[in-house]
């Protein structure tokens, strides 16, 4: 036995990009006990939804509830309020809006991938993923006309159209970035240091993926088949190419990986959207006020974002509600650390791809 | 129009309801959503099944202000974050949640009920 240290993680630490704190206690440097807490930037946006904003704001205002998933928080609450009020959206717009959200997977996934390779030490493959994301980056600004907050979905469609030069912009620059992709895949199948640290570390089986809920890359990558474009069936995504990216060993490693092959077939499916798109109007004009109640769980890069619209025949609704992906996968990341070194703390939890933004929304 | 499915009960019957139908590798638990509606809080389950395009199933119940909701944590281990979340956010009370996750100590008190109105500045 030990002598127990009690070791802080957060709130400030130089592996977070966001605050979150936990309090390991250790023994011998493997991991007895955690607490957590992720109540430091709480910032109202469900109750200013609720009292300050009409629901055809809200779209503008959700966005902001994440800089890397702001397309998911806007589609997710757009398609809840068309759900409940019966509004169909252009099939145009359907493919357009598969388009954004697909880039805003490459783009998230792509920073998570960086992220994980900063904390195990990697500089150089770090600033090599973050020089190949600038491509999706590109697209993303090209296509909706910001780089980081997008405000393209709205509700009954989207703000602005594909056109032809957008097409020719964007076309090479996915064709370039999926062959960085491949070469990226093949550095991390076959990096030596990078196996070493990674495989067999930090495993969350499948049976504890279900037993806490896990939900997108996290579950994906303990071989539990979840994914709300299939279970929840918004888009057409059969007929754009989409399959789903498994893998089993439940490891950091292949957390890593489910983001990649997943942006592989992000730039797929963005391409088949493109090549396809339906002709017809990008919105259709949108009457009244939201009475009644409906949901949407929309899959966000991270994974399962749930969003819960209730109004009552007024402008202002009476409940919205943001169930985001990390608020999901704290659960099994709290029950992971348990008996693990704590010299993985770090690896650990950036393969989480933890966004406190989003939870603290 | 409402897309997910239903069930009304009261608060003495969830634990039971919940051991009746869930299973850990058929069913997801998605989260606990609290409404104040100005007479008592509406309190939903949402459940959803792996792999099937089913709609969402929905436990529903109303409690009163002061009353104190069971705990579902010993059924379904992650759920202790939706149940902290409701302590915080809507001032329920729920067994075994202590508070303080989602908000800091000096942080105003159950702000999602609809007597809290925020300062203008």
């Amino acid at each position: 036995m030990g002598k127990k240290f009690v070791v802080p993680f957060g709130s400030q630490h130089v592996a977070l990009p966001e605050p979150i704190r936990f309090v390991f206690t250790t023994e011998n440097e493997i991991i007895r006990n955690v607490a957590v807490d992720f109540g430091y930037v709480h910032r109202g946006i469900e109750k200013a939804c609720m009292s300050k904003f009409k629901y055809t704001q809200v779209p503008y205002v959700v966005a902001r509830v994440c800089g890397l998933c702001s397309i998911s928080h806007a589609s997710g609450y757009c398609l809840a309020i068309e759900t409940l009020m019966d509004i169909e959206v252009p099939k145009r717009a359907v493919y357009l809006r598969i388009i954004a959200h697909e880039l805003d997977r490459i783009h998230s996934h792509l920073f998570a991938v960086s992220h994980l390779c900063e904390v195990a030490g990697y500089e150089n493959l770090f600033m090599r993923v973050m020089r190949d994301r600038e491509l999706v980056m590109e697209c993303l600004e090209i296509f909706t006309g910001n780089r980081v907050q997008y405000d393209f979905v709205t509700i009954g469609g989207v703000n602005r159209d594909l056109t032809k030069e957008v097409y020719e912009e964007l076309k090479p620059r996915l064709e370039e970035l999926e062959k960085r992709l491949l070469q990226l895949k093949e550095i991390f199948e076959k990096d030596y240091t990078l196996q070493m640290r990674w495989k067999g570390a930090g495993v969350i089986t499948k049976e504890m993926a279900q037993k806490y809920n896990a939900v997108g890359p996290i579950a994906r990558a303990s071989g539990l088949a979840t994914d709300c474009r299939v279970e929840f069936g918004y888009f057409p995504y059969e007929e754009l190419g989409y399959r789903m990216v498994l893998y089993h060993e439940g490891d950091i490693w292949a957390r890593n990986m489910v983001r990649v092959d997943e942006s592989l077939v992000s730039i797929e499916i963005a391409k088949n959207a493109m090549d396809n798109l339906p002709e017809g109007e990008i919105n259709v004009r949108v009457r009244g006020n939201p009475n009644g109640e409906a949901l949407v769980r929309w899959e966000a890069p991270r994974g399962e974002l749930l969003y819960y619209v209730k109004g009552n025949g007024k402008p202002v609704l009476e409940r919205l509600r943001i169930k985001t992906p990390t608020f999901s996968v704290i659960p099994v990341m709290k029950e992971l650390y348990y008996n693990q070194p704590y010299a993985l703390v770090p690896d650990i939890t950036i393969s989480f791809d933890p966004c406190l933004s989003c939870t603290a929304r | 129009m409402k897309n997910f499915q239903e069930e009304k009960i009261t608060p003495d019957q969830l634990r039971e309801k919940i051991k009746s139908f869930y299973k850990e590798d058929e069913w997801h638990f998605i989260t606990i959503n609290g409404t104040d509606t100005g007479k008592s809080i509406e309190v939903k389950y949402f459940f959803a099944k792996y792999g099937k395009k089913e709609p969402v199933y929905a436990l529903s119940l109303e409690i009163d202000y002061d009353q104190t909701l069971p705990s579902i944590t010993d059924l379904i281990p992650s759920a202790w974050i939706a149940e902290e979340e409701l302590y915080d956010l809507l001032g329920v009370k729920v067994e075994k949640a202590k508070g303080g996750i989602f908000l800091e100590p000096d942080s105003p008190k159950a702000p999602l009920r609809k007597s809290f109105q925020p300062k203008e500045k």
